[in-house]
């Protein structure tokens, strides 16, 4: 039997819905919004980043007093997308990172548009580039690059 | 939205909800009995199965009988009137759901097709207010011309759409039939 071309058929499933923020989170998002990136701090002075509503390390609740951390961080580990797909935040080769802002303790996941793989290095200095319209979410960031191109 | 537009009125209002995407994207191999189905669309035909036990003619064709729990194959292809009438139908008022296209009220009908049979169900209509549509009125189809036609989006179980190759069925003029004959009626 002649091979018969092989049909496929593309099933898109799409719906929106918003996520409450809270209080803490509702700051974080705010300060996207208005260029500065916010953690919060714990009892033991630990400052998280992004900000959690408890202490990871005790459970204890925190102050919902955010600080300005940041814009710089330090890589802490990262993973190459050679082949970004339509909903990854870009459209060409990047990484994914945890980046440690400076003033803070824990990392935060990002982007980071390097260009080049060999470009990527632990321990490389980052810095975010802002998106200039701003709505108050986390690809407010762009993405960060590293910090001898600027941002 | 009403959130966007209440941001919109005070920039400086803290930021209180994150909107996201439940997204997900997948692709389905279609069986044979509906490549078949698809590519007669393209050609401007209708077709169907015929039971070789029991008679009755499936619209599209299935590859089986389930009533007989037999197989259907190509030897039981038969094509199908582009005439019928009505045997059923729904008005749909549109809500303004996100990726809602329709705004205005519109009718989804059931079609009994003249000889040799098969019924089609979600078909559209065309050239008639949506309160003139009735139970027992004769249709015909209305074709997309050869080369606006595009079936990418009949699946394996999208049964009874011919969306992307007939854009919908129009009122014959001909005198409706008994609609007494259709109530109850199951295919």
């Amino acid at each position: 039997m002649a091979a018969e071309k092989v049909r496929t058929t593309t099933h898109t499933i799409e719906f929106p819905y918003t996520r409450t923020l809270g209080p803490i989170l509702s700051g974080f998002l705010t300060g996207m919004r208005e260029g500065r990136i916010l953690g919060i701090t714990t009892g033991a002075g630990k400052v998280i980043c992004p900000p959690t509503e408890w202490d990871p390390w005790t459970g204890d609740a925190v102050e919902p007093t955010l600080t300005e951390v940041g814009p710089g961080g330090t890589v802490e580990t990262w993973a190459w997308v050679e082949t970004p797909t339509p909903k990854h935040p870009l459209d060409r080769p990047f990484a994914f990172a945890l980046i440690k802002l400076d003033g803070a303790d824990t990392a935060m996941l990002h982007a980071v548009d390097a260009g080049d793989m060999s470009a990527m290095q632990t321990g490389m200095r980052v810095t975010p580039r802002w998106k200039p319209e701003r709505i108050g979410h986390i690809t407010d960031i762009e993405a960060f690059v590293p910090e001898a191109k600027g941002g | 939205m009403a959130d966007a537009e209440a941001e919109a009125v005070d920039p400086n209002a803290p930021v209180t909800g994150m909107d996201y995407f439940m997204h997900l994207e997948y692709h389905e191999v279609l069986c044979p009995v509906v490549r078949r189905y698809t590519a007669a669309l393209m050609d401007g035909k209708l077709i169907g199965h015929r039971c070789p036990k029991c008679g009755l003619v499936y619209a599209p064709p299935r590859g089986y009988c389930p009533i007989d729990v037999i197989e259907t194959s190509d030897a039981d292809e038969v094509e199908l009137s582009n005439r019928g009438v009505v045997t059923n139908y729904t008005v749909v008022t549109p809500v303004q759901y996100y990726g809602q296209e329709k705004t205005e009220p519109f009718a989804k009908i059931s079609i009994q097709l003249d000889e040799p049979g098969g019924s089609l169900n979600l078909q559209d209509t065309i050239d008639i207010p949506v309160e003139e549509v009735r139970v027992g009125m004769r249709v015909e189809a209305v074709w997309a011309p050869p080369g606006e036609r595009n079936v990418d989006e009949i699946g394996n179980r999208t049964f009874g759409s011919a969306e992307g190759a007939i854009r919908g069925w129009r009122p014959t003029g001909e005198p409706d039939l008994p609609k007494e004959q259709f109530v109850n009626a199951g295919y």
